[in-house]
C-alpha cells in the first residue's frame, strides 16, 4: 500500500488523539468534534500536567507536540488498561522531578493518579531503555511516563496484543508506517516520530476499545473508498461504512473499522472535522420554574412520590464563596466546571471505572446554583456562640490521627447513619418517597435510612427517646412537606450541631422532576441565629433506581481501616526499638 | 415442581377458600365490612404490625432451652409452637448438616447478632414492630430492627429480574381479591429464617399472602422454595397484630454500634475480643 495518510488517534472518555502525519505528505490535520465540560477540563488537565497546547481554533482539543488528542465527553466504559490500546505515553528529559511533581499535585488536587509498582515506587529502570512509570489522567486513560531523551514529548500508543507481531505488521501494512525498533530492543512501527508499540495480552483476549477511556484511533486519508476497498479486500470488517456523521461539520466521511485485538479504528477524510453535539442535558434545575401544579394522591395529599436524586446538586458549596459575593448564578460554563473541579477533588481511592459507571452526575444539567445557604442572606453559616464554639475545638482536639477503635470514625464509615443533612456526596444519592393516607416515608439510598413522617397532628416523643436521626413531625403548608425534628442524640452533628438541634425540613415540588429541599438548623448552643440551606432533587425514573445499599454488611473499609492503624502502629513500636 | 399431598392439600383447600369468598356476594360483603378499605376499595394495610410468638428464636416447634449462662432466665429460649405448617422443614440431607452448623455457630454467625438486615421472611416476625405505608403504585415495609426496609413494586406487569443480588430481596406485588400477594426473589443468600439456624440459598423464592381477618390482624403466610436446600417448597403462616398503642411508631434502632465490639473488638487498640 503506498498512499499518504495522516494518523490520527482517538482517546475518549474521554479523550481523543490525534497523532501525526507521519509520512511526509501534505495531508491534513482533521477535527473530532467533542462536547462541553469534561472537554474543557480535560484540556486543562492536559495543558498544565501533560505541557500540551490547546488548539487554536477549537475548544476541545489539545496538540502534544504534534500529535492532537481531542476530547468526547461523555461518560466512559472503564479505564484503557486491559484493552486493545492500554497507553498512551509521554517522554521527559527528567521524569524523577515529573512524577514528582504529579505525585504532589495527587488525585485530591486535580485527579492525577500514580500507578505504583509492586514495591511501591513510581518509577523504575526498564532494563536497556529508559526510566519509565504509569499514571492515569482523571477519566481513567493510563498513561506511560518515559525518559527518552531521543523523542521527547508525545512519545507512543502502546497497544496489547495477542500476537504483538502480527498486530505491528498489520499497522505496518495497512497505514504504511516503518517497521523499526526503539533503542534496538522493542519492535514498533513508527509513523513519523511517534511510535507504535505492542506487548503481549496477558490473559485471554484484549478488552474492546470501543467507549472505554481511549475509544478509538483514527487514521486520516486522502482516498477514503480506495483504502476501503483495500481493507475491505484483506477481510477487514467494516463497523461503520464510509459516511458522513450525523452532526458532521463538513462533508469529510469517516468509516469504523474493527482491529485486531478488540481495536476500533477510523478512518476519515482529511477534511473531516468531527462531530457537532448538542448539550442535551435531560434536567437543568436552575431554569426559571413555571407556576406548577402539584399532583395529589387519591386520597389528596400532594404526590411527591417517586425516586429522585440530588446528583445535580452535587459540587454546590454549602457557603457562599467569598469571589462570588454579587453573583446571582454561575453560567451554564462556570457550573460545568465546578462539578467536574468537584467531581476530580472527590475521587481518592477509586477507579475510574467504577466512579464514571456509578455517579449520576453525569446525567443532569450541573446546578448553576451559588452556595447552599440562604440564609442569612449572604450565604455564611453565622457565628457560633461562645459554648458552640468551645465544643468545635474540643471536638478537634479530640480527634485521633490513628483510629484506636470504631468510635473514632464517623458515623459514616460506622454504617450508622448519612447524618442529618443529605448532602449530595459522589455517589448514592437518591431518595424514594412512598406515601399512604397520613404518612410520607423517605428513604435515603445511603446506608437506606427511611424516615417515616406523620403528617397528621400528633406531639413528640418523649425527651428521654433520643436517637440519631431524631423525632420528626409533619404537616403540609399549602402543597409544601414541613417536617419538625428534634430528640436528635446528637452524635452525627452536622457542622457542629449538638443534641438541642430543632431542624426543619420544607419539600416542595417545584416542578414535574425538580423537588426543593430546604433545611433550617436551630441550636441555640451552637449558633448565634438559626440558618437554612437549600438545593433540589431531581427525578428521572429511567435513569435511576434505587439499589439496596448493604453497607454496614459488607464494611471491609473498617476492617480495613482497624487494622491498618494496629499495622502502622506495630510500625512505629518497631522503629523505636 | 414436586409438592407432597398434605401440602398440596393445604394449598387446593386454600385457594377453594378464596374462590367461594370472591363468588359469594353477600360473604364479601360481610368481611368488606369488617376491614378496612383503602382509596380503591382494596384492604387498607396501612398501619405498624408485629408478630407475638417465638418465630424468631426457632420458626418449628421448640422445648424450653438455656442461653448463655451469664444471662440467666433473660438469655434463655422460651418454648414456642412453631409457625412452619405441618412443622417439617423438607431440608436436602447436606443442608440439614448445614443448618445444624449453623445452630452451633449461632452466637457469632446468626446475621441478626451482627446487625444485618434480617432478609424474608425474617423481617416479619423479629420481635419488633414494622410499618406498611400502602401507596397507590409502591407498597413500603419499613422494619424496626437494622433499618431494613422493602419496597413492593405493585405497579409491573410482572415480576422483573433484580438488579443484584441482595438482603431483602426484590418484591413485587399483586391483589388476589382481598389478599395481597407478593412474590419475592433475588436474595443473596446470607440470610437465615430464626435464631435456630435455619436458612436458604440465593436460589430462595418466597411468596407471601397478607390478609386481613379484621381490622387488626392480618394473617401472614409464606411459602418457601430453594432447590439448593429443600427437596419441595414449604409454608409458614402466622397472625400479624396491631399495634394499638396511641401514638405508637417504629422507633429507630441503629444497632450496628452495638455489634461493633463482636465485629471489631479484635482490632481495637486494646483489644476487647
Amino acid at each position: 500500500m503506498n498512499r499518504t495518510r495522516t494518523v490520527v488517534v482517538l482517546i475518549a472518555a474521554g479523550v481523543s488523539l490525534v497523532a501525526v502525519p507521519t509520512i511526509a505528505s501534505p495531508a491534513d490535520y482533521h477535527h473530532v468534534h467533542v462536547t462541553a465540560s469534561n472537554a474543557t477540563e480535560a484540556v486543562k488537565w492536559y495543558t498544565l500536567y501533560m505541557d500540551c497546547q490547546p488548539l487554536a481554533d477549537r475548544d476541545d482539543g489539545v496538540d502534544c507536540d504534534g500529535v492532537q488528542i481531542v476530547f468526547d465527553s461523555r461518560p466512559s466504559l472503564g479505564t484503557s488498561q486491559r484493552t486493545g490500546i492500554d497507553h498512551i505515553s509521554f517522554s521527559y528529559a527528567d521524569l524523577t522531578s515529573k512524577m514528582a511533581e504529579l505525585e504532589a499535585v495527587g488525585v485530591r488536587g486535580s485527579g492525577v493518579r500514580l500507578q505504583r509498582f509492586e514495591d511501591g515506587s513510581t518509577l523504575r529502570d526498564a532494563p536497556g531503555l529508559f526510566k519509565h512509570g504509569f499514571v492515569f489522567d482523571p477519566w481513567g486513560t493510563r498513561i506511560e511516563m518515559v525518559e527518552d531523551t531521543d523523542y521527547l514529548g508525545f512519545h507512543h500508543i502502546h497497544l496489547s496484543a495477542t500476537d504483538p507481531a502480527a498486530t505491528l505488521a498489520w499497522y505496518q501494512e495497512m497505514f504504511d508506517g516503518d517497521s523499526a525498533r526503539l533503542r534496538d530492543r522493542l519492535s514498533g512501527v513508527l509513523f513519523g516520530d511517534t511510535w507504535l508499540l505492542a506487548s503481549h495480552h496477558e490473559e485471554g483476549t484484549p478488552a474492546a476499545t470501543a467507549g472505554r477511556a481511549i475509544d478509538h484511533i483514527a487514521f486520516s486519508v486522502d482516498n477514503l473508498d480506495l483504502i476501503g476497498a483495500d481493507l475491505r479486500g484483506s477481510g477487514v470488517e467494516f463497523l461503520e461504512e464510509p459516511a458522513v456523521p450525523e452532526g458532521g461539520r463538513t462533508s469529510g466521511r469517516r468509516a469504523l473499522i474493527a482491529g485486531p485485538d478488540n481495536v476500533r479504528l477510523a478512518l476519515v477524510e482529511a477534511w473531516f472535522a468531527g462531530v457537532a453535539t448538542d448539550l442535551n442535558h435531560p434536567v437543568d434545575i436552575t431554569t426559571d420554574l413555571q407556576p406548577y401544579t402539584v399532583p395529589r394522591t387519591p386520597w389528596g395529599a400532594p404526590d411527591f412520590q417517586g425516586v429522585w436524586t440530588g446528583d445535580a446538586a452535587h459540587g454546590i458549596p454549602l457557603q457562599r464563596p467569598e469571589d462570588l459575593a454579587n453573583v446571582q448564578v454561575l453560567t451554564p460554563e462556570q457550573a460545568a466546571a465546578r462539578r467536574e473541579r468537584g467531581t476530580l477533588g472527590s475521587i481518592w481511592g477509586y477507579e475510574s471505572e467504577w466512579r464514571d459507571t456509578t455517579l449520576g452526575y453525569v446525567k443532569s444539567a450541573p446546578s448553576r446554583q451559588v452556595a447552599m445557604v440562604i440564609d442569612p442572606p449572604d450565604g455564611r453559616i453565622p457565628p457560633m456562640t461562645a459554648k458552640g464554639e468551645e465544643s468545635r475545638v474540643a471536638a478537634r482536639a479530640a480527634r485521633r490521627p490513628l483510629a484506636e477503635g470504631p468510635e473514632d470514625l464517623s458515623s459514616w464509615v460506622r454504617c450508622i447513619t448519612r447524618g442529618l443533612v443529605p448532602t449530595p456526596g459522589v455517589y448514592n444519592n437518591g431518595i424514594q418517597i412512598v406515601q399512604g393516607p397520613g404518612y410520607v416515608a423517605l428513604q435515603r439510598e445511603m446506608i437506606h435510612e427511611t424516615r417515616v413522617v406523620p403528617t397528621d397532628p400528633r406531639s413528640h416523643l418523649g425527651p428521654d427517646i433520643r436517637s440519631w436521626l431524631g423525632d420528626a413531625r409533619g404537616h403540609w403548608e399549602d402543597d409544601t412537606l414541613v417536617v419538625e425534628i428534634r430528640n436528635f442524640n446528637g452524635r452525627a452533628p452536622y457542622q457542629g450541631s449538638s443534641d438541642t438541634l430543632m431542624m426543619v425540613e420544607r419539600y416542595t415540588r417545584t416542578g414535574p422532576n425538580t423537588l426543593e429541599y430546604r433545611f433550617t438548623i436551630d441550636d441555640p448552643t451552637v449558633w448565634t441565629r438559626p440558618w437554612t440551606g437549600m438545593f433540589a432533587f431531581v427525578r428521572d425514573d429511567t435513569q435511576y433506581e434505587l439499589v439496596e445499599y448493604a453497607c454496614h454488611e459488607g464494611n471491609y473499609g473498617m476492617t480495613n481501616i482497624l487494622s491498618g492503624a494496629r499495622a502502622q502502629e506495630k510500625a512505629a513500636h518497631e522503629v523505636k526499638k | 415442581m414436586l409438592m407432597n399431598d398434605r401440602l398440596r392439600e393445604v394449598v387446593t383447600s386454600t385457594s377453594i377458600l378464596m374462590v367461594s369468598l370472591w363468588l359469594v356476594p353477600s360473604l364479601a360483603a360481610a368481611q368488606a365490612a369488617e376491614v378496612p378499605r383503602a382509596w380503591d376499595s382494596r384492604p387498607d394495610l396501612n398501619g405498624i404490625w408485629q408478630a407475638i410468638g417465638t418465630a424468631h428464636w426457632n420458626i418449628q416447634d421448640h422445648s424450653a432451652s438455656a442461653g448463655p449462662p451469664d444471662m440467666g432466665a433473660i438469655g434463655a429460649v422460651p418454648p414456642g409452637q412453631g409457625v412452619v405448617v405441618g412443622n417439617e422443614i423438607p431440608y436436602q440431607p447436606s443442608a440439614l448438616e448445614q443448618k445444624q452448623w449453623n445452630f452451633e455457630n449461632r452466637f457469632t454467625e446468626d446475621p441478626e447478632i451482627k446487625c444485618f438486615m434480617p432478609g424474608v421472611p425474617r423481617a416479619t416476625y423479629l420481635p419488633y414492630p414494622f410499618q406498611i405505608i400502602q401507596g397507590d403504585q409502591k407498597i413500603m415495609l419499613v422494619y424496626g430492627f437494622a433499618d431494613a426496609n422493602r419496597t413492593i413494586h405493585m405497579d409491573k406487569e410482572s415480576p422483573e429480574p433484580a438488579p443484584i443480588d441482595t438482603w431483602m430481596g426484590r418484591s413485587h406485588g399483586q391483589w388476589d381479591g382481598d389478599t395481597l400477594v407478593v412474590d419475592v426473589a433475588g436474595f443473596n443468600g446470607e440470610a437465615w429464617f430464626d435464631r435456630a439456624g435455619n436458612f436458604s440459598s440465593n436460589l430462595l423464592h418466597v411468596v407471601e399472602r397478607y390478609t386481613l381477618t379484621g381490622p387488626n390482624v392480618l394473617m401472614y403466610e409464606a411459602t418457601i422454595e430453594d432447590p439448593n436446600v429443600f427437596t419441595r417448597p414449604w409454608t409458614i403462616r402466622m397472625p400479624l397484630y396491631r399495634r394499638l398503642e396511641e401514638n405508637v411508631q417504629i422507633l429507630e434502632f441503629k444497632c450496628v454500634e452495638f455489634t461493633e465490639d463482636l465485629l471489631y473488638g479484635h482490632l481495637r487498640k486494646d483489644p476487647t475480643r
